[in-house]
């Protein structure tokens, strides 16, 4: 028997464009796979001890919802160390996961505001997060020269038109472009001066190529108004069990975790306790890695101008965003998916005709493979 | 703010907040099993974080794992479901209600609920602009889900049931032929069906369990969730799923990756462990909240306590009317004075103020005590009374 009332769920369903938004893998599948959000690391064996000596220890039940105390007391002490900031654990919300802090402080702090500004170049999991229950959305126009964040100068404009909530990236999520102190500084004026919150997702900073982490946070009296979200201990080989954070202030972070208990009660035991020991190697393990990454980058940008490809402007040592003028990504993407590559097409991030590769031991094959595909 | 003033979930978590602050506690309060995950499971996850840590965990789960619960489905449920499309992998069964909620739930519509019912349907009814629309149960019918009641509140703006068997607090499980009655209603009123199965592993005496989408034409309308969380000790976890047909199957996967976009890996193995090795502990588990239940009935018949039999489940909804005090005076009294904690009813309902929910989610011995606590709680506040 046909059931209108399932018709209707499904149409409904098949109009909502930003809740379709695919989602990119969260981790490579294999080597030649550059599209995803973060790159296979080894998994230290310190991490493995300590996530299983909790389990084999009981720790396998329910925990508080805003995540084990010394996790969040780890997080907080990492963010103040990248950023001068003052948060407190009270001021952590673990998540499972980056997307689940996108959900949170989208769906959350948003309901404090008529309207939220993002900008047009935003991670496909900001669209699928507006997908549900309507938001005013206020699109940002962004700057290529800039890889794809929206200049200062449009924010300003935006936050005189009457934009009061703002969802950043810094660095962007398709280039690594990060915002510099100067305009960090600038949006924080504009933020103080008109009582502008703003969710900003920094996941992405720890891999910024000087290693100089600029967050809204370093701003005193930021904490106040604005969410940082990111994923918790990038690189530590994490990526798939899902672990990342809110930090905000204690007033926003009430609602939030009543929704997270709502959700979810409470992120994986195994996830936490393994974050916590990668929190403890992270000092050590990640600057060598970041160093790594950045020599493969320079090599990688040799080679873009080498082979006179249009390099998106970027300053995170994982990821390089190439710019195909007048070309389809999602085209030459399924090009290069027919030799076995796989790329992320910036069209899912709202930029159609950019591509975004991993950086890694493999990614100069591809750009040689990149370059065959758009050039016949 | 007091306990009178708390509500649903924030009374519960203040409660549990005061819980912690007692070195000697009993809890009797939250659903979350005593025993530790079994051992094999936890050797699996090891194994995981060795071998497969870097594995790509698609939104709607690890195939092998959907794999081992269409598999779980068909054997315990009856309920067929296509691993590749029919299921999506959860963070508990909590995210699981939640997807399933919006999955169907638009702003303004309503769904019908047995009531008394755990609190977040509430919430995640909220979010999704949902109305809840409560159908009572009553304790002389151990709260019995009656559909002729159920479909005298269907209205035109009703779109979906929720069916909760084993029920939670109530601990009503529906009989196979009011199930029938319940898809009957669906299909004349062309609702969906959102069933919670949580428990199903946890019905006692001669009660029987039924699925609504093992029932035929019931697939079609419903969606199913279940979590590893009770059965296999997991609630830490974090690891349940949603079953239901491939065309809404296919929203619930969009939902999910935009609310978490997937599932831990770890967690995924070990979830495999559990449902494809060996069985025997959650049989010896379930062994233990049977002697249990019987525990905590006779306790409660030797206080004179009246209370809906708990037919499955893992606690027991016990009425405390004769005290002629709010549960949540009543709840954080033998907390504070006795540091045993049960969950007022009044946090699952407004009309339950005179109830209590007790789980059995103790050892024995401590669960004796407890009790022995609970008695001397009740005896103090009968004799100020006085």
């Amino acid at each position: 028997m046909t059931s209108h009332t399932k018709a209707k769920i499904l149409k409904q369903h098949q109009a909502n464009a930003r809740l379709k938004t695919p989602l990119l893998p969260q981790v490579m599948q294999n080597s030649q796979d550059l599209s995803a959000d973060e790159m296979p690391s080894p998994l230290d064996e310190q991490i493995i001890a300590g996530a299983w000596e909790a389990l084999a220890s009981g720790q396998t039940h329910y925990v508080d919802v805003p995540g084990i105390a010394p996790l969040r007391e780890a997080v907080a002490e990492h963010l103040n160390s990248l950023t001068d900031a003052q948060y407190q654990p009270t001021n952590i919300l673990v998540t499972a996961g980056v997307q689940e802090a996108r959900f949170l402080t989208i769906q959350k702090i948003s309901e404090l505001y008529d309207s939220i500004a993002v900008p047009e170049v935003v991670h496909p999991g900001v669209c699928k997060a507006l997908g549900l229950r309507y938001r005013n959305v206020m699109p940002l126009a962004v700057d290529l020269a800039r890889g794809c964040l929206p200049s200062v100068d449009c924010i300003a404009q935006a936050v005189r038109a009457g934009s009061r909530l703002f969802y950043l990236e810094s660095p962007s999520r398709l280039s690594g472009a990060m915002y510099s102190a100067d305009e960090a500084g600038a949006i924080h004026k504009l933020a103080v001066e008109y009582d502008v919150a703003v969710i900003w997702d920094q996941g992405l900073a720890v891999w910024a190529d000087s290693g100089s982490n600029v967050s809204l946070a370093a701003f005193d009296s930021s904490i106040a108004q604005t969410a940082i979200i990111g994923e918790a201990w990038p690189g530590m080989g994490l990526a798939g069990w899902f672990i990342g954070y809110i930090a905000a202030p204690a007033a926003w972070i009430a609602p939030m975790q009543s929704q997270k208990q709502i959700m979810a009660i409470c992120t994986s035991t195994a996830a936490q306790y393994a974050a916590l020991e990668a929190s403890k190697l992270y000092a050590e393990a990640h600057p060598q890695q970041r160093r790594q990454l950045g020599g493969f980058r320079s090599a990688l940008l040799e080679l873009a101008n080498e082979v006179q490809l249009d390099v998106v402007a970027g300053d995170a040592v994982n990821i390089l965003a190439l710019r195909l003028p007048g070309q389809n990504a999602a085209a030459a993407i399924a090009q290069m998916r027919r030799v076995g590559f796989e790329a992320a097409d910036g069209g899912l991030f709202g930029a159609p005709d950019v591509i975004r590769l991993n950086v890694g031991s493999s990614t100069a094959q591809a750009i040689h493979k990149l370059v065959d595909v758009v050039r016949g | 703010m007091s306990n009178r003033k708390k509500q649903g979930t924030s009374l519960l978590y203040q409660l549990i907040g005061e819980a912690r602050t007692y070195d000697d506690v009993i809890i009797m309060g939250r659903g979350d099993p005593d025993f530790d995950t079994p051992e094999h499971i936890v050797a699996a996850a090891k194994e995981a974080m060795i071998y497969h840590h870097a594995d790509y965990a698609p939104p709607p789960g690890l195939l092998a794992l959907r794999q081992a619960i269409a598999e779980r489905v068909k054997r315990v449920n009856g309920i067929d479901a296509d691993p590749q499309t029919e299921v999506v992998v959860t963070n508990g069964g909590q995210e699981a209600l939640f997807l399933m909620v919006l999955a169907v739930i638009a702003p303004g519509d309503e769904m019908i609920v047995p009531e008394p019912n755990y609190n977040t349907y509430a919430d995640s009814l909220a979010f999704a602009g949902g109305v809840k629309v409560d159908v009572p149960t009553y304790p002389d019918t151990d709260f019995r889900a009656d559909p002729q009641a159920v479909r005298q509140a269907v209205t035109d703006k009703t779109r979906a049931l929720l069916l909760v068997s084993p029920n939670n607090p109530a601990a009503n499980v529906i009989a196979p032929d009011d199930m029938q009655a319940m898809l009957n209603i669906a299909q004349e009123h062309d609702l969906m069906i959102l069933a919670d199965d949580i428990y199903d592993l946890f019905v006692y005496d001669d009660f029987q369990h039924a699925s609504p989408a093992s029932l035929p034409g019931g697939k079609e309308r419903t969606l199913t969730l279940n979590a590893l969380s009770k059965a296999y000790s997991m609630t830490g976890w974090r690891l349940g799923w949603i079953v239901g047909p491939a065309d809404l199957m296919a929203r619930v996967t969009e939902l999910k990756a935009a609310v978490s976009g997937g599932t831990s890996i770890i967690s995924q193995y070990a979830g495999i462990a559990a449902l494809t090795g060996p069985q025997e502990p959650v049989a010896m588990m379930a062994a233990a909240y049977r002697r249990r239940r019987r525990m905590v009935l006779d306790a409660l018949d030797a206080m004179g306590m009246k209370y809906g039999l708990p037919q499955g489940g893992q606690f027991v909804f016990a009425d405390i009317g004769f005290t002629g005090m709010d549960s949540a005076e009543v709840a954080q009294r033998m907390l504070t004075d006795q540091h045993v904690l049960a969950y007022p009813g009044s946090a699952f309902s407004k009309d339950r103020k005179n109830y209590l929910r007790m789980t059995f989610l103790q050892p024995e011995d401590k669960l004796k005590e407890g009790l022995e606590r609970m008695k001397t709680a009740m005896q103090n506040m009968m004799a100020e009374k006085q």
